[in-house]
């Protein structure tokens, strides 16, 4: 008997581009919802009947064209007349939700929740005044990220230059600075990451850059004669020094789903994965890390873990600078060292430290609010030895999954499979 | 409760650059808030900050996705400690930003003093940013 509600379905559309990736086109919001939300009921082998209540994610209502979110998805999800409802903390979104399932089943109210969230970030409704969701338009970044920034204080910190390019450059700074690494060494660092992002992505047939092949095959393609060279070629410039731009996100549409149950036992036979700890911390702009560091700490506890007990580590990496950073902050690493560890291979899925098997945001893609359940995906599978190609050999006692919300909403998840 | 961001770029206007101090534990909140960000006290009175404090590392900014500030690019975005204690971050002036390699040899001189000043940002609303003497 798990001691904790559990994950017993887990679902997730193709990610890429609605206006080009054949799994997505012409697919509305609701009907993306509803392909990861029925791969989710099939995995977990539940009816929709069985479901008692869902929660709903979504950020961006001017390409979702659905405000309401859960009223609008109910009948999609085969949930008409459940209770639902839709809640938003950015890009930490799904984690939010599968520990507040986590919660709402633990307190007895409900026995079985579905969460699922979706995204469009590449294309929008081609008119502003007859707004049909299947006319649809490519969605410049100016325009995503004016409103993406709409997370960010706007009171002050968005009117005094800031930019996520400057994040991105900023975060990078900071771990050079605090841990007195160069910027040859952080370079060759962040080529490491986009490697093992690029090689986790080209075996993650779900990914956006699935098709595209690792970061070495894209090289050649381009025709440079080595990896290093194309890292440092005007194809991959600086978003913010000393930060690249294959060190970012890649905006993605997709959906994700994830079903939390008090009855792991009663539907499949698949391992059911206990949410152990949850923990979130939300604040306001500017930044100074401490949010990160309540949230690892509240999760851990509530867990009864240690992070010398963490076996799989997922971080939030629309900055690839989270591989270093927040790896440490989690405790994955010892201070200062997590970028030696990438260097000599250790977080790939193949290493002693698997950290991000799936691809992350630049190689699965980011939809927003599908994101953290997509990581969620990628964490389920591993635990089952359900990954294939990228199957982590170890086996995995304990994982963490960490997300950040723009701008920012922190929350952290541990895992424990089900004894 | 009055209106705290429209009083503080109203104060930008008469020249003054405005924090809130904390009656209860000291905390000096800049930007303003309503609710000390230390002990959550409402207990808060305006205060006129030094506009001193150190540059702790800068990066430039204004190339993705770049629209609003384009007119400004390239420009240099950085964090400075005032002396108040809290960390601030904004465009800094008087830093070198043409090259990456000037930008890591600006880097490797901080933390340096740098002074805060008001200037027209975009849409003509004053901001603070930070310069470096």
């Amino acid at each position: 008997m798990a001691k904790n509600p559990c994950i017993i379905g887990v679902g997730m559309t193709k990610f890429g581009k609605s206006l080009e990736t054949p799994e997505l086109k012409d697919k509305t919001f609701q009907e993306l919802l509803a392909e990861a939300a029925f791969e989710a009921y099939d995995d977990a082998g539940i009816s929709p009947e069985e479901i008692d209540a869902f929660i709903v994610g979504n950020m961006l209502p001017q390409t979702s064209l659905s405000n309401s979110q859960a009223t609008n998805a109910s009948d999609w999800l085969g949930l008409r007349c459940k209770p639902g409802f839709h809640i938003d903390t950015a890009c930490s979104t799904t984690l939010n939700a599968v520990g507040v399932a986590r919660n709402l089943v633990a307190s007895g109210l409900y026995r079985n929740i579905l969460v699922v969230g979706g995204e469009f970030t590449t294309s929008y409704p081609a008119d502003d005044v007859n707004l049909f969701p299947l006319d649809r338009k490519p969605l410049p970044d100016v325009k995503l990220w004016n409103w993406t920034d709409y997370a960010v204080d706007h009171n002050f910190g968005y009117q005094h230059f800031y930019g996520f390019d400057a994040l991105n450059g900023v975060s990078g700074l900071a771990y050079m600075k605090t841990n007195n690494v160069s910027f040859e060494d952080y370079d060759r660092t962040m080529l490491q990451v986009n490697k093992n992002v690029r090689l986790h992505a080209s075996t993650n047939p779900k990914a956006f850059m699935y098709e595209y092949g690792t970061l070495e095959e894209e090289a050649e393609r381009e025709g440079f004669s080595s990896v290093e060279e194309y890292w440092k070629s005007d194809k991959n410039p600086f978003i913010g020094w000393p930060t690249r731009r294959k060190s970012a996100l890649n905006p993605a549409d997709g959906a994700s789903a994830i079903i939390v149950s008090s009855e792991p036992d009663k539907y499949n036979k698949k391992l059911p994965i206990e949410i152990a700890g949850y923990h979130c911390a939300a604040y306001n702009w500017p930044w100074d890390g401490s949010a990160d560091v309540i949230a690892f700490e509240g999760a851990y506890k509530m867990a009864g873990i240690k992070p010398k007990d963490i076996d799989y580590l997922s971080v939030h990496d629309c900055l690839q600078s989270a591989h270093l950073d927040t790896s440490e902050t989690a405790g994955y690493f010892e201070k200062g060292t997590a970028w030696k560890a990438i260097l000599d291979g250790r977080t790939r899925f193949d290493g002693d430290k698997p950290l991000n098997t799936s691809g992350g945001r630049h190689g699965v893609g980011h939809a927003f609010e599908a994101s953290a359940g997509a990581d969620t995906y990628e964490i389920v599978k591993q635990m089952r030895g359900e990954a294939g190609a990228r199957q982590v050999k170890k086996p995995i006692n304990i994982a963490v999954q960490h997300n950040a919300g723009y701008a920012l909403h922190i929350t952290v998840v541990v895992y424990k499979p089900a004894k | 409760m009055e209106p705290i961001v429209k009083k503080w770029y109203d104060y930008l206007e008469e020249g003054k650059i405005m924090g809130m101090k904390c009656n209860d534990c000291g905390q000096i909140n800049f930007p303003p808030i309503s609710a000390c960000r230390k002990c959550r006290s409402r207990n808060l009175e305006w205060t006129e900050i030094s506009g001193e404090g150190m540059l702790l590392m800068y990066t430039t900014s204004g190339y993705w996705p770049g629209e609003k500030f384009a007119p400004y690019a390239p420009f240099a975005y950085g964090q400075v400690l005032l002396k108040e204690g809290t960390i601030f971050a904004t465009k800094i002036d008087g830093v070198p930003v043409s090259s990456p390699e000037e930008i890591e040899k600006g880097n490797s001189e901080l933390p340096a003093p740098v002074k805060a000043k008001i200037i027209d940002g975009p849409g003509g609303r004053k901001v603070v940013v930070f310069e470096k003497a």
